[in-house]
């Protein structure tokens, strides 16, 4: 991992499009401002492996777990 | 036509105009970026079957199938990314998966389409 040291106001660029701004310290949090194209996604960490984790156990269902699903759909 | 392989369906060929494109992937499968949406048994649920792995494939359902959960709520990043410029173009699917004797829908996760571009990308919702 790159490891970077910034202080509040200060921005690092990854490539040429995305803008990574620290816009302000405040004890144990951190404001970030990001400046991307439309097409780059961002999330949060925690709520990109939550839904990812359930992307994961979606994805592999099988026709009993849909007439289970459908039978509580009803 | 496109024809591909399924693990639950068999071989299927569909129509190149019913892909569905998804540029970025959904969350855990960024390199699976075409699918299709298939019926099955006349139901209110369909199969989000991905092109490219005959593995892969959800059950969506439209979010007025499930009762009593209140409005999703998309960013302006998701209608910029679908280049969307009507209303009446959006689609919204949410993914139903079983827990144990509970089907769980992901509100966190609903997967937006351009009906009219046939592109579509998963939103993030963070519900307060």
């Amino acid at each position: 991992m790159l490891v970077l040291t910034r202080k509040s106001e200060e921005a690092f660029r990854i490539g040429d499009d995305i803008t990574v701004t620290v816009l302000g310290i405040r004890g144990n949090q951190v404001q970030i401002g990001i400046s991307a194209p439309p097409e780059v996604r961002i999330y949060r960490g925690e709520i990109y492996e939550k839904i990812k984790a359930e992307n994961i156990v979606s994805s592999g269902l099988t026709k009993d777990d849909f007439s289970k699903i459908l039978e509580k759909v009803k | 036509m496109v024809a591909f392989e399924t693990s639950r369906f068999g071989p299927i060929e569909v129509q190149e105009n019913r892909i569905i494109r998804f540029p970025v992937g959904l969350l855990g499968f960024p390199r699976l970026n075409r699918y299709v949406l298939l019926d099955y048994k006349d139901t209110p649920l369909k199969w989000l079957q991905a092109v490219e792995d005959p593995d892969v494939a959800f059950i969506v359902t439209d979010p007025k199938t499930i009762a009593g959960e209140g409005t999703i709520t998309l960013g302006d990043d998701v209608v910029r990314f679908l280049q969307l410029e009507r209303d009446e173009d959006l689609a919204v699917l949410l993914m139903l998966r079983v827990d144990g004797d509970k089907v769980v829908a992901n509100f966190n996760g609903p997967l937006a389409i351009n009906s009219n571009r046939m592109v579509g990308v998963q939103a993030v919702v963070e519900r307060a």
